[in-house]
């Protein structure tokens, strides 16, 4: 992508530009609505211009820097026009500038937009804490550990600042124990917020990850594999215990994202299939929190066990939710599985006895999210409610979710090349440890 | 070449056809559908000659290593044992298909249930023609949620429950199998088939995942892999989803025993060069499958439902097609699977029949077995010990002179044998339930066609293993690999000899109301034995205590966790 400012002021400036105007449209949500559409179209205009396309090379950062504004996009088009989404569209906007802003910024002002990103995360968790699900504190503490963090990375010598930098992309792309921050953000904030922040929060986190510099001491390496792993466990124990879908797709999404965090320590490389991965499993549950989002507009935010059998009465619905789910429970051909697949049969990865417990939460997810199709599209319908099926806006925001994580499972990862590698990298012909 | 893509792309077409369109042509749409998979027979069934005649056809899209390859390697690999498998899937599917435009008629979900039946084809062919192993498990991950989409009836709860417990297991077969590609990639670089094969026969490996404890690589990988299979093919104690699926549609069940589960065998038969590396994992092999035909046999004999009966019968076969893999008997596996899934559709077919005839007329089956012989009459006991005892030994000394079979430097050939004859020790029995053999013209028939069966079934599985496996020394090797040690294998078959013998004599002397003196704690013994059988096992019981278990794990790690509200 392009260097210096103009890429920053342009990026930053189309979403935060949209978001001053949207204050005049303030009191027409329709408007507002269309308004916003239109503003994360243009700054995925804007990133596609500065980054050469089509002409110039395709690499993961693009992907992530396109999906950015996609995903912000998709977001908002199944909104419906109520006054009660106008915050979340406006906060959705700012957050897409200084996303994109992180993404093409160095020298520190990309750290600057990170904090102001988790100061605006910890300030929405706290503006909603009433309908929050998860202990709004936490995740308020977690941001805040997140910019106290920021501030060492800035200001100590390495290998301190080089720690603090993982500690604050573990929040982003969540790895207990920081994971609060991701939980509460994408269990209790309103409107589209939840899915745009379930795809943007990990992107950065990920870019973050692929930029960090050298100096990391081998321990902190090793303790990351071990949190990533206990992390998969425990997203995975906590996933199935949930009775609220948001919980259940964000600790859900800690599991996964822990695998990822795993494997980054063990095999010290990033290869180009984990950004399939992190993309995919970011867009999965970001269409499903869309989905559900759907359901919550039309029955409020009720508990799984108070509806059924959506199968019959919204087949559209049925159909997409399933497609989704089964992207986010890694079968093929979606994204998902392609990526988890790549990083396993990488030459890179050292076969260990850890692998097990890695393909252990990796069935365990099968577990719980076919135990929310299960619970939400089969079974007899409750003949009380009306129903309602996804209306076109909805279904086209989800149905292109879907199309993109098919592309994704089947294009060559050779596209999705990160761009950058993890500092320390091994050589490859490393013993393995169990192999005589 | 390149035509044999038609083979899996024309069940797709069917399945478009049967979804895509509106009420009005629903009838017409449902009828056409079965012509392209019928084409597909056709274009399978050309295909088979042709590979016989000139050798594999590969078709990729992918160039093996390059890196412009797309994320998921595809491509074509149609030899003998695909094409014969491409062969029998397309029929099955086929005639499945047709049935099931009469059968089904009248449900709601018509179109999209048509639509999965051809789809459920074109996973089955793309799965058995996948050019390496990447792609074998990416269609073999399909099939697992296309039966749990297959077994499920929106509004009956115990098929819900059926449908999730079927996906679960079939999921830990499939998690079994992405560990054996992670670790068979790990250690031979590749997931192509051949090359996979060479240098797995090059490169021994031993891994040591404990202290102390070390196997070879294609142990370890052969051994993962086999848990997939496992699970497919309802092994023991992975079988309990099969019996949980019986509400399904009746064809769907016909497609299920006649293709779908047949994938284990088929996935034993497509590595048999990388098991034929690995005696322990054929021991294994045939200990689990042993156990399945024996344990899936008795509990059929407990059940006391149609389906149910059929579907443990099924499992009992599964575990003699695994069972002969496990000897090194890898195309009589092929020839097995084959014949029982022709046999078990056309069951299954007819058994829907039988249940919509018992639904429109109450007294159906009629109940007139009062008026039958309560005894069983000497010629039927002499037609059975003909049958069990005398014509095994007919065909043995037969087969010995006019096919010259090697029987004694042979485990496999002798256990094939005694396969003869226990199977038709089995088939006297269920005719004897009949009472409907006291005839001198049946038992004649019985006997000659019995005879024509096994003698054809012997020549039939020698040709086709050396269809399938033309390289005797490859055969051979599988045989010298599979080889019990010679004091278990004579064991076994004494024991086996032992109890068919003793059960005819009980049986014969139970006909004729004699009492045959038995301890108080036999009798006991025996009926907490049929108790345990009709309750599976309470292997049902066991995951559902296992999964209880968990679940109160979790609940007490989500209590105690930071950041939950009270």
């Amino acid at each position: 992508m392009t260097t210096g400012w103009l890429p920053l002021v342009l990026l930053v400036g189309i979403p935060f530009s949209g978001a001053a105007l949207g204050f005049v449209l303030w009191s027409k949500p329709r408007a507002l609505r269309v308004w916003a559409l239109l503003v994360s179209l243009a700054s995925l205009a804007g990133v596609a211009a500065l980054s050469g396309l089509p002409a110039g090379s395709f690499t993961g950062m693009t992907l992530l820097a396109l999906l950015f504004p996609t995903a912000a996009f998709l977001s908002l088009l199944g909104q419906s026009p109520h006054e009660d989404n106008r915050a979340a569209w406006i906060m959705s906007l700012l957050l897409l500038g200084l996303g994109l802003g992180a993404m093409v910024s160095r020298e520190g002002v990309e750290l600057i937009l990170l904090a102001l990103i988790l100061v605006l995360v910890g300030v929405l968790i706290h503006r909603y804490r009433a309908m929050s699900v998860y202990h709004p504190w936490q995740g308020i503490g977690t941001c805040g550990v997140g910019v106290i963090c920021i501030v060492m990375a800035l200001v100590m010598p390495l290998p301190v600042s080089a720690v603090a930098l993982v500690a604050v992309c573990a929040i982003l792309l969540p790895l207990v124990p920081f994971h609060g921050g991701h939980v509460a953000a994408l269990a209790g904030l309103p409107g589209n917020l939840p899915a745009f922040l379930a795809f943007l929060l990990p992107g950065l986190g990920f870019h973050g990850l692929l930029t960090l510099p050298g100096g990391m001491p081998e321990v902190a390496w090793t303790a990351l594999g071990v949190l990533g792993l206990a992390g998969a466990l425990y997203g995975s124990l906590k996933a199935v215990v949930q009775s609220r879908v948001r919980s259940l797709l964000a600790y859900a999404n800690l599991s996964f994202y822990s695998i990822l965090w795993w494997y980054v320590a063990v095999a010290h490389t990033v290869p180009a299939q984990a950004t399939t991965y992190v993309v995919s499993i970011g867009l999965a549950t970001s269409g499903l929190l869309l989905a559900w989002h759907a359901i919550r507009a039309r029955y409020g935010d009720i508990d799984l066990r108070a509806i059924r059998g959506l199968g019959r009465p919204m087949p559209r619905f049925a159909l997409v939710f399933t497609l989704l789910a089964l992207a986010a429970l890694g079968l093929p051909p979606f994204g998902v599985f392609s990526g988890f697949m790549g990083m396993l049969l990488n030459p890179s990865l050292p076969v260990s006895g850890s692998l097990v417990v890695i393909i252990v939460t990796w069935l365990a997810a099968s577990w719980y999210l076919l135990d929310l199709v299960q619970r939400l599209i089969f079974g007899r319908h409750r003949p009380e409610l009306r129903y309602h099926d996804l209306r076109w806006a909805e279904m086209t925001s989800l149905l292109v979710i879907v199309v993109i994580l098919t592309l994704l499972g089947i294009a060559p990862a050779r596209l999705f090349e990160p761009g950058a590698s993890v500092p320390q990298t091994r050589a490859q012909t490393e013993v393995i440890s169990w192999n005589r | 070449m390149s035509y044999v893509i038609l083979i899996p792309l024309l069940p797709l077409l069917a399945a478009a056809i049967a979804v895509v369109g509106g009420d009005s042509s629903r009838e017409w749409r449902a009828k056409v559908g079965v012509l392209p998979i019928a084409g597909a027979f056709v274009v399978a069934a050309a295909t088979l000659v042709l590979v016989s005649s000139q050798g594999p056809i590969s078709l990729r899209f992918y160039e093996p290593g390059a890196a412009a390859n797309p994320a998921l390697p595809m491509g074509l690999y149609v030899d003998r044992l695909s094409a014969v498998m491409m062969t029998l899937i397309t029929l099955v599917g086929a005639i499945i298909y047709r049935y099931s435009t009469g059968y089904m008629y009248q449900d709601p979900g018509y179109s999209r249930y048509l639509g999965l039946i051809a789809f459920t084809t074109f996973v089955l062919l793309c799965m058995v023609s996948s050019a390496n192993l990447v792609m074998l498990f990416v269609f073999w991950q399909l099939l697992s949620w296309l039966l749990f989409l297959l077994a499920h009836n929106h509004t009956h709860a115990a098929t819900l429950d059926g449908a999730v417990k079927t996906f679960a297991f079939l999921r830990i077969g499939d998690v079994a199998f992405l560990a054996g590609i992670v670790l068979a990639h790990s250690l031979y670089d590749t997931v192509e088939f051949q090359e996979l094969f060479v240098r797995a026969a090059a490169m021994p490996v031993t891994l040591s995942p404990l202290p102390g404890i070390e196997i070879s690589g294609a142990t370890a990988v052969t051994l993962l892999l086999f848990v997939g299979g496992m699970s497919k093919s309802a092994q023991f104690p992975l079988h309990v989803w099969l019996p949980s699926s019986l509400y399904a549609p009746t064809p769907v069940h016909a497609l299920l025993h006649a293709g779908i589960i047949n994938a284990g065998g088929f996935l034993l038969n497509r590595l048999a060069p990388l098991y034929g590396l690995s005696s322990t994992t054929l021991h294994v092999v045939f200990v689990v499958g042993m156990l399945t035909a024996i344990l899936g046999a008795s509990m059929m004999l407990t059940q006391n439902d149609i389906k149910k009966t059929l579907g443990f019968s099924t499992i009992g076969q599964m575990g003699y097609m695994i069972m002969e893999c496990g000897l090194g008997a890898f195309a009589l596996a092929v020839f097995h699977l084959v014949a029982h899934g022709l046999f078990k559709a056309t069951v299954f077919l007819n058994c829907g029949n039988v249940i919509h005839k018992a639904r429109q007329e109450p007294a159906f089956p009629h109940a007139d077995h009062a008026k039958e012989e309560i005894e069983l009459p000497l010629l039927t006991w002499l037609t059975g010990f003909l049958a069990t005892l005398v014509l095994p030994l007919a065909i043995l000394l037969a087969a010995h002179g006019v096919l010259r079979l090697p029987l004694l430097e042979s485990q496999g050939t002798v256990i094939f044998l005694f396969f003869a004859w226990v199977t038709s020790s089995q088939a006297i029995l269920t005719l004897t339930r009949l009472r409907a053999v006291a005839s001198w013209k049946v038992s004649v028939a019985m006997l000659l066609t019995l005879l024509l069966v096994i003698f054809t079934y012997l020549f039939a599985a020698e040709t086709f293993t050396a269809f399938l496996y033309p390289d005797a020394a490859e055969v051979d090797r599988y045989f010298r690999a599979a080889a019990l040690p010679a004091r278990l294998f004579d064991a076994l078959l004494v024991t086996s000899t032992l109890l068919t013998i003793v059960s005819w004599f009980v049986i014969y002397a139970n006909a004729h109301g004699r009492t045959i003196w038995i301890p108080v704690w036999g009798r006991e013994f025996r009926v907490r034995l049929y108790v345990l059988f009709l309750n599976r096992l309470h292997v049902d019981a066991l995951y559902a205590g296992l999964g209880r278990t968990l679940m109160r794990i979790a609940h007490r790690v989500d209590k105690h966790s930071f950041g939950r509200l009270p």
